[in-house]
Order: structure tokens, then C-alpha cells, then sequence
């Protein structure tokens, strides 16, 4: 139980990844939240250890010895502290997790773009990866659905079903399939299979009645969706959250420790991360998007007007997944961000030896070009299924007026609108680990192509899950390590919407800086342009797009935004929206070489 | 006032008469030569072209009469002449008519007639009489058929292009992307789906139009195990619907689930089929509604019925005066051409997104000649040189 909040003032807070786990310790310094140390040590959750609580002391071990506070008592547990003016131990410990392949669960509903699709939301806004999702219109039969139901070995399945006071037997239909498969968790045969409900509040008692055999965990939730046009998530995830405790991280090696340890529930990492997005963009009433590239999966996070969404593209990676991210793109979109001479064959191997060898890192320029590269088609096809998923409710009743004769939009609408996008958030080794910053600005730039001003940070050690946790303890704590510690502001991306042709004026620009120098340019298609403005400097800029270009107050019309400098600057991208990129591989190379220069990229 | 005698009335007469001939031009205009009539070419058989020749100093004749002598056959199969009728007049210049108006297959003697300046007149009469005749074409309507050549070759053209894999693209129609939502919606719901094909009968190219849709949506419903109700308003139309429901339940692997009692003939009168139609929707409270046919005053009715229980609803009409009616109070609706449109974009299938395609492509053609007619005509009134000649060649180009 944490203590109350004003008597927080010493926090420490470990993330247990699947190899390291990392801990930070952030303290309160003259009033405002920093983060001052970090520590990792390798995550024992495997043999022979088969103790997560072991790495967890090994790393506050080596955080006590960078900080100089006593935070490990000679048993190995977490120090507390008894006043404020104690010099040893914190007020406060956290944890998130993914060991061990984190939260892996199963999702059923009736139709697969409605309850199914929110029972997805569900579990992937809990954190979780989700290993299948079963619906009556997944065109399986249900021998086959009965298959895959058995070779999955979920740490829980989660149904939904039917609105309230509707299907029934469909849902039912769906129990009876689930029931029977016996789907094999992976903690062995006592570990009772958790089964949440959160369908039809009708087809509890028959739902009860499948379930109530030995081998499931059922708990009730109210329904995902009560109604068609209401989808309520809240109830789920928490119990998502809860069983993820009392069953998952009980059943881990060394988590019953861990658990008694911490002062705040233990999140899924995932979870963690997407909780600081939502605090950050309710608290700044902005719409953010995160992306963590990793070497197997890529999560895309987004909270727009509110909505938070998180995905999970399992086969697009920097290592494991490398060779698949090559495949889906195809080497052609992969080689449109190279601007050296390479020689495709000798590309393909040093994709299957990163595939092989994941852990190597690029050692010459041409192999950093080319991972860099991959990045790019990585996010770009990890953020068109993250934006083909965080839609609007579909099913849902429309209402027309006259004048919506020739405009009838559909439902289903991405929330995804990248005009209206305000922060874009990196993390991921990829990322995070460029050797320039400006680096890590183009390859975000290209894979997720801001319109208007966007603004663009970088993760600096994967802090995020820590703040998520710390976020639910303290928010104001999570919210001022978040802004001074966590972000790396890289700068601002200033892009108009509009096709854009090579030569052709595309917009004028002008900016007056804190300082009081200004400076000012016209951008042609097919032009970058970087104007470097240091971090924490201000500035106002004034940008006039031409004649069917669009900086979000409409086509041709002027914006003026002030925008903070960062690590790397303004980027005045005037390529267009959607980015054009040459077929002619010739004219690729060269778009690709331009935009090296302009951003200053691999300076030799 | 003393009487005048009949035969000083003779000799005034002739005086007068006497007095005309002395002030008309010395000699007789010369009559008309080589007068010939023959069957004009391209026509429906009701046309005669008559030439003729005529020699003498300009001026001296105001033109030529041409008039025709209808030869008929009497009770007793003997040839008789009727009367002369006038055909028409010329101008001096001119030495060829066409008369039509002719009964086709009926021979008519001709004559031209020269009208001298003074009055006095000659004539000639054609050596034979002629006869008009159909021809296989017609001369007139070449431009027609040049325009029916190329919306051919467009749509067999865009057909062989879509048969050899050339990408077409057909916008994407909210209405029947839409389906997947509404049968969806209906199945979390527990609810069935209603589907209306009109009030006509099979003969309409709506019903029939109507009846492609529900192929779609009972394909989607059997996918989803949901229920579609059909009720009819024409037996014909309960048969093509049963048929067509029955063939996508096959397609869908769900051939068990198929009742046929769900689409029932109700009635052939509009309102009483309008009034189960209505007391249904209140009662069962179907999840969505389609209406995909010919529709008139029932078409509100539905729509307003249906928004009220809630249900999501796609219309398709090609009639316009209920068009607004549907866009008002449905979720999504198909306008005229996309209703028929429909098949070729539910199907996909080259022949009829290739025949869709070139479609299109004609009516591009017409309507950038339209305007083009219309822009030429304007200018053309305002004075601009060489508008008046461009709308004239685009009037022939367009038949007019």
C-alpha cells in the first residue's frame, strides 16, 4: 500500500523486460520530480535462477551504489522508509513486467469487427499481446477453431458477446467451443485457466454453466459493449490487470515476492506505457501518438481526442522480425531510404545474419543506413495496421441530413488523423540508440508523415513503464519526470498536406526566435530543410502554404505556431502529404541523398 | 346602269387576255429536260428524289414546282392515276428534290414545273414513274450509329482490359461497404435483418437491381448466422428472392440455415403491403433494413418506421422524387447509378466492372460534348467568331 502522497519523495521503480530489468530511482528535488539514477542488471525469471525478485535486488543493488542511498536491506527486500528525513531506503516501490513473454491471452466475440474487435482493445489496452482473436464470422469452421483453441497456450482468454439484452446464442455458441478445447495455459495443468466474461448480461447464467467445470477461472465483467453505440473497456482491463496479478504473476517464478514487495499493483509494461500516454495527453490536451520498435514486435500507442489505443504487429521487428519486415515491404521500399550504392544480394544476408544474431549492432555506415532503412518500412506498416485498428465503432446507427447525399462516410473511420497529431513519441533500440538525433527525427518523420506541426520526442532509457506505474501512485510525480527526464525533445516537424511537384512552390516560412533574430525561406516540392534551434529556445513560426497545400487551417491559409527547440530543430518538410517517393531507382537515390544533406544525417 | 351582253363579255375577255400576251417577254419559257425520279438511297422507303435539267438565260424563271401523281391499282388491278399534288417549290439554282412523305412500295409519276418571271409556267414529266424502297441504312442516323460503334468498343474494350488484369478502380460506395456493419449489427444484437425489394414486380430493372443487393446480404448473413426476412409484394419477386437467398446460403457453406418461409408474398396492394411491412418492423424491431428497389410514397414510410425502432438502414432507388426521402432518414443510400452499378462492384467480376467502366467512359464523352454544345452556343450568341461553326459541327456530332 503506497504511502500518501505527500509523503512520496524517494521512489524507485524497476520495468523486468524478458532480459533486462531496469530500475530507476527518481526523487524529489527542491519541489519537482527528477529522475536521477539508473541501474540495470540481467532479468532472472528463467533457470537457473527462476527468481525474477533476483534481478530486481540486483539492480537496486547497483542503483544504491550509484546513488549512495542504502536501498537493500542484507535480505535482499526493498528499504522503506520511516520519516522523511531517513537518508536510506525509498518511499515508495514499483514494478512493471513483461518476463517471460509478459501478459498472452485469447479474445472471442461474436462478430469480429464489433464485440471481437473490443475485446481486442481491451486486452491489448491492458498490456497484453493477444495471440488470436475468435468470432463466429472468422471464416473457421468450428473444427478448426476447436484446433487453434487447443494449440494456443493463453495466460487467459477473455469473451464478449452479444449487447445487452441481445444475442445470446451465439455467445453461448462461443463458450461451448472454448469450454471443451481446453485451451493448455502454460503454467502447467493446476493453474486454473482465468476466463473473463464481458458479453451479453443475459448469457451470464448459461455462460456460468459452461464454465463451471474444473480447469477455468470465470469472473464477470459488464458487458464490452451494453450497447452497439457504447463500448465500456474500463471494467475489463481492470479485470485484466487483476487476474494478471492473482493468477499470471502468481504462477511466474519469484512474483509472489515480487507482489508483496511493491506498493502499487504490478503492470503488464505495455500497459504502463499507454497508462503515461493518456496522463500526458489528458494533462496537456493533446493528441499523442508512442512507437516502440523492438526486435521481435513493434507497439504503436495513440491517444486521440481521448481515445487510447494501443497495437501490437508481432512480426515487425529489428531482429527476429527483421526478415519479415523485408518481405511485407518488399526490398524495393526499403532501398527508397538508402542513398549509398548497395548491392541487394549482400543486403539479404546481413538481414538473416540480424535475424540470427539479434543482439549485433551496425558496425560500418552502410549497415546503420540500411537497419535504418528497415525502421522506416517497420513503423510505416506497424503504424497503417495501428490506424486500420483504432477506428470508430462500427455497427453503429447513422444519422443524415440532405446535404450528406454524396458525402456518406462509413463507420469505422481511423481516430487517427495525422493533422491533428501534436506529439510523436519514440522509443526502441533503433530509435532511441541513432547516433544522431536528427537521425531518429528523419526516420519518424518518414514512417509516420506528421502533417502540419508536429512535435517530436524520443524516450530517452525506456522510462515510460516505470512513469505509467508511478502514474497511479502519483501522477503529478510521472507527469514532471515525464516532461524533464523521459522526453528527449528532438524538435518540430512542419509539413504541409498536398501533392507535391519537384520544382514547384510549395510553401513560405518565417520564424522569429525568443532571441529576437528571424530568418525566413520559400520551400519548393521535394525540399527538406532544417533549421536548427536549440533546446529549451523558443520560437514563433509563420508558415504560408501555396495554393492547395494545407497546414490544418484549410487549404492556402497561413498558421503561426510557437514551437520549444530540441536536440535537432524544425524540419520544413516539403515532400507533401501522402510522401511521394520516385519509382526511377535513380531518382529514389537521389530523393534519398537530398534528404541526407538537408538533415544533415551521416555527416562523415 | 345598262346591262353588258355575254358576248361583249367574250370579246373583253379576250381583249384582256389579247393585252397579257402582248406585254408578257416574246417567247415561251423553256420547260424542264431530263426529268428523272429514282428511290432516294437511305431511307426508310419514303423518300423520291426527283433531277431535272433546265436551259435558258438566268432570270427568266422564279423556280421550279415539283409535284407528284400517286399511281394506285383499282378494284380490278387496273393502274390508276389520282390527282397531282404538290411536292414542293425550289429555288431558280436548284435542279434535284427530295420529296418525302411517300408511301413506301407505292409508284408516283413526277413532274417539275419551270415558273417563268411573267407568270406563264412549263413543264415535263419524268420518262417513268418510281417507286421508294427501304434500304438496309439509313443515311440520316450514321451519327447514331457511329455513336453506338464507339460506346461498343469502349465497354468491349474496358471488358478486355479488365479480362487481362488492367487495374480498375470503382470508388469505394458507402452503401454497400455497409452491409457487413448492418448484418453485423442485427447478429450482436439478436435481431433480423429486413429486406425490402420494392413494390414492382421482376419486369422493373430496380427489382432486379434490388435482387442482386440481397444476394449479397443473405450471403453475409449466412457468414454470420444472422436472419433475413423478405417479405414480397409480387409472387414473381418471392420466387427470383427465394432463388437468389437460397444460392448464397450454398455459397456460404450454410445451406441448412436456409428457410424459405422467411420471404413470404404479402400483397399486391401498396398500402396493405406497406401496413404488415410497417407493423412488422414495429413489432420484431429488426437490427437493419434494407430497401433496395422501386419505391413511391411508401418509401418514407419505411425509412421514418425504421429510424424509429433504431435499425441501420441502406436504401438503393432509382427513383428521384424518393431519393431525398431515403438520404434523409436511412444510414447510407444508393443514388440511381450506383443502385444499378451495384452488381459489378458487389461482383468484381472483369465482364461487369468492364462493361461499368466503359459506361463511364461514354458518359464522360456525352457529357464533355454537352458542355462543349453548350459552351459553343453561349459564345456563339455573344458574337465570338468561329462559335457558331464549332456548335454546328458538335450538333452533328451529337445527331441534332
Amino acid at each position: 500500500m503506497a504511502p500518501p502522497i505527500e509523503r512520496i519523495h524517494r521512489v524507485v521503480a524497476t520495468d523486468c523486460g524478458s532480459t533486462t530489468t531496469k530500475a530507476i530511482l527518481i526523487e524529489n528535488q527542491g519541489g519537482v520530480f527528477r529522475q536521477t539514477f539508473r541501474a540495470e542488471a540481467p532479468t532472472t525469471v528463467e533457470s537457473p535462477f527462476a527468481d525474477v525478485t533476483i534481478g530486481v535486488t540486483n539492480s537496486v543493488t547497483e542503483l544504491q551504489e550509484l546513488s549512495g542511498y542504502r536501498l537493500i536491506n542484507d535480505d535482499g527486500t526493498i528499504i522503506r522508509r520511516s520519516s522523511p528525513d531517513d537518508k536510506d531506503g525509498c518511499d515508495v516501490y514499483i514494478s512493471t513486467s513483461s518476463a517471460g513473454g509478459g501478459l498472452q491471452m485469447m479474445v472471442a466475440g461474436v462478430v469480429r469487427e464489433m464485440t471481437a474487435e473490443s475485446a481486442k482493445r481491451a486486452a491489448l489496452g491492458a498490456g497484453a499481446i493477444v495471440m488470436d482473436t475468435i468470432a463466429s464470422n472468422d471464416r473457421r469452421k468450428p473444427h478448426e477453431q476447436i484446433q487453434r483453441i487447443r494449440e494456443l497456450r493463453p495466460d487467459m482468454v477473455l469473451i464478449s458477446g452479444g449487447t445487452d439484452g441481445g444475442d445470446r446464442k451465439k455467445v453461448v455458441e462461443i463458450a461451448e467451443l472454448i469450454a471443451p478445447a481446453r485451451p493448455r495455459p502454460r503454467f502447467g495443468s493446476e493453474y486454473q485457466l482465468p476466463v473473463i466474461f464481458a458479453g451479453n448480461r443475459e448469457a451470464q447464467p448459461r455462460i456460468r454453466e459452461v464454465f463451471g467445470g474444473p480447469g477455468f477461472d470465470l469472473s464477470i465483467v459488464d458487458n464490452l459493449r451494453p450497447t452497439l453505440e457504447q463500448e465500456n473497456l474500463g471494467p475489463a482491463r481492470e479485470r485484466i490487470h487483476d487476474v494478471f496479478l492473482e493468477h499470471v504473476m502468481a504462477h511466474a517464478p519469484g512474483y509472489d515476492k515480487l507482489i508483496a514487495w511493491t506498493d502499487a499493483p504490478i503492470m503488464p509494461t505495455p500497459g504502463a506505457v499507454g497508462d503515461i500516454l493518456q496522463t500526458i495527453a489528458k494533462g496537456r490536451g493533446i493528441n499523442v501518438v508512442g512507437v516502440d520498435i523492438g526486435g521481435a514486435t513493434t507497439d504503436v500507442f495513440s491517444v486521440f481526442n481521448g481515445i487510447f489505443n494501443r497495437t501490437v504487429s508481432a512480426n515487425l521487428g529489428m531482429s527476429y522480425s527483421i526478415s519479415n519486415v523485408c518481405a511485407e515491404a518488399g526490398m524495393a521500399n526499403v532501398l527508397r531510404w538508402v542513398h549509398l550504392d548497395m548491392d541487394e544480394r549482400e543486403l539479404r544476408n546481413r538481414v538473416k545474419n540480424k535475424m540470427i544474431r539479434p543482439t549485433t549492432i551496425p558496425q560500418t555506415r552502410e549497415a546503420l543506413v540500411f537497419e535504418q532503412a528497415v525502421s522506416r518500412e517497420a513503423l510505416r506498416l506497424a503504424y497503417v495496421q495501428h490506424k486500420a485498428f483504432a477506428t470508430t465503432l462500427k455497427g453503429v446507427q447513422q444519422q443524415r441530413g440532405v446535404g450528406d447525399a454524396f458525402s456518406q462516410e462509413e463507420a469505422g473511420k481511423s481516430l487517427i488523423d495525422d493533422m491533428h497529431l501534436d506529439l510523436l513519441v519514440a522509443s526502441g533500440g533503433v530509435l532511441s540508440h541513432a547516433p544522431r538525433m536528427e537521425q531518429t527525427a528523419a526516420m519518424l518523420i518518414d514512417a509516420f508523415e506528421p502533417c502540419g506541426f508536429t512535435e517530436l520526442a524520443k524516450d530517452s532509457i525506456f522510462m515510460m513503464p516505470h512513469l505509467g506505474v508511478l502514474a497511479s501512485v502519483h501522477p503529478r510525480a510521472a507527469m514532471e519526470v515525464f516532461e524533464r527526464d523521459c522526453l528527449v525533445p528532438l524538435g518540430w516537424c512542419v509539413a504541409p498536406r498536398g501533392e507535391a511537384k519537384a520544382g514547384k512552390p510549395v510553401l513560405k516560412w518565417s520564424m522569429r526566435r525568443s532571441s529576437g533574430s528571424s530568418e525566413s525561406g520559400t520551400m519548393a516540392g521535394g525540399e527538406l530543410k532544417l533549421v536548427r534551434l536549440a533546446d529549451g529556445e523558443r520560437a514563433t513560426i509563420e508558415v504560408q502554404p501555396e495554393r492547395g497545400f494545407d497546414m490544418g487551417a484549410g487549404p492556402g491559409k497561413p498558421v503561426t505556431r510557437e514551437v520549444r527547440g530540441g536536440s535537432v530543430g524544425v524540419i520544413i518538410d516539403a515532400r507533401g502529404r501522402p510522401l511521394p517517393l520516385p519509382a526511377d531507382p535513380s531518382a529514389m537515390r537521389r530523393a534519398a541523398l537530398a534528404e541526407v544533406t538537408a538533415l544533415e544525417l551521416y555527416p562523415d | 346602269m345598262r346591262r353588258v351582253t355575254a358576248p361583249v363579255r367574250m370579246l373583253a375577255i379576250a381583249g384582256i387576255l389579247l393585252g397579257c400576251i402582248a406585254a408578257a417577254p416574246a417567247g415561251a419559257v423553256p420547260p424542264p429536260s431530263s426529268v428523272r425520279a429514282e428511290d432516294a438511297p437511305g431511307d426508310m422507303g419514303e423518300a423520291l428524289t426527283v433531277t431535272w435539267a433546265w436551259e435558258g438565260p438566268d432570270g427568266e424563271v422564279t423556280g421550279f414546282r415539283v409535284m407528284t401523281l400517286r399511281v394506285v391499282a383499282d378494284s380490278a388491278g387496273d393502274m390508276r392515276a389520282t390527282e397531282w399534288i404538290l411536292a414542293g417549290e425550289t429555288s431558280p439554282d436548284t435542279r434535284a428534290m427530295t420529296i418525302g412523305k411517300l408511301e413506301r412500295g407505292t409508284a408516283y409519276q413526277v413532274k417539275v414545273v419551270a415558273l417563268g418571271a411573267g407568270g406563264q409556267a412549263a413543264e415535263a414529266g419524268a420518262a417513268a414513274p418510281a417507286t421508294p424502297h427501304m434500304n438496309w441504312f439509313i443515311a440520316r442516323k450514321a451519327t447514331l450509329a457511329w455513336w453506338i460503334f464507339g460506346v461498343s468498343v469502349a465497354i468491349v474494350g474496358s471488358v478486355l482490359m479488365a479480362w487481362k488484369g488492367v487495374p480498375m478502380r470503382v470508388r469505394r460506395i458507402a452503401a454497400l461497404e455497409a452491409v457487413d456493419d448492418a448484418v453485423g449489427r442485427a447478429t450482436e444484437m439478436g435481431r433480423p435483418v429486413l429486406f425490402i425489394a420494392g413494390i414492382q414486380d421482376m419486369d422493373n430493372v430496380q427489382t432486379v437491381a434490388g435482387i442482386t443487393v440481397l444476394s449479397r446480404v443473405s450471403k453475409t448473413a449466412a457468414e454470420y448466422d444472422a436472419t433475413v426476412e423478405v417479405p414480397t409484394s409480387r409472387s414473381l419477386v418471392m420466387e427470383a428472392a427465394r432463388e437468389a437467398v437460397q444460392a448464397s446460403y450454398l455459397s456460404a457453406g450454410r445451406s441448412d440455415s436456409y428457410n424459405p418461409d422467411l420471404i413470404r408474398y404479402i400483397t399486391d396492394e401498396q398500402f396493405g403491403f406497406v401496413a404488415y411491412v410497417s407493423g412488422r418492423m414495429v413489432r420484431e424491431r429488426p437490427a437493419a433494413c434494407f430497401y433496395m428497389g422501386c419505391f413511391f410514397a411508401e418509401s418514407l414510410i419505411f425509412a421514418e418506421t425504421g429510424n424509429s425502432i433504431g435499425a441501420i438502414q441502406i436504401a438503393g432507388t432509382a427513383e428521384s422524387a424518393q431519393l431525398p426521402f431515403f438520404v434523409a432518414a436511412c444510414d447510407y443510400t444508393l443514388i440511381g447509378e450506383e443502385f444499378f452499378a451495384a452488381s459489378a462492384y458487389l461482383s468484381g467480376e472483369p465482364l461487369q466492372i468492364g462493361s461499368l467502366r466503359g459506361q463511364d467512359v461514354c458518359k464522360a464523352a456525352a457529357g464533355g460534348f454537352i458542355i462543349a454544345g453548350v459552351a459553343a452556343k453561349t459564345l456563339a450568341a455573344l458574337g465570338v467568331g468561329g462559335a457558331a461553326a464549332a456548335a454546328a459541327w458538335i450538333m452533328a456530332g451529337l445527331g441534332a
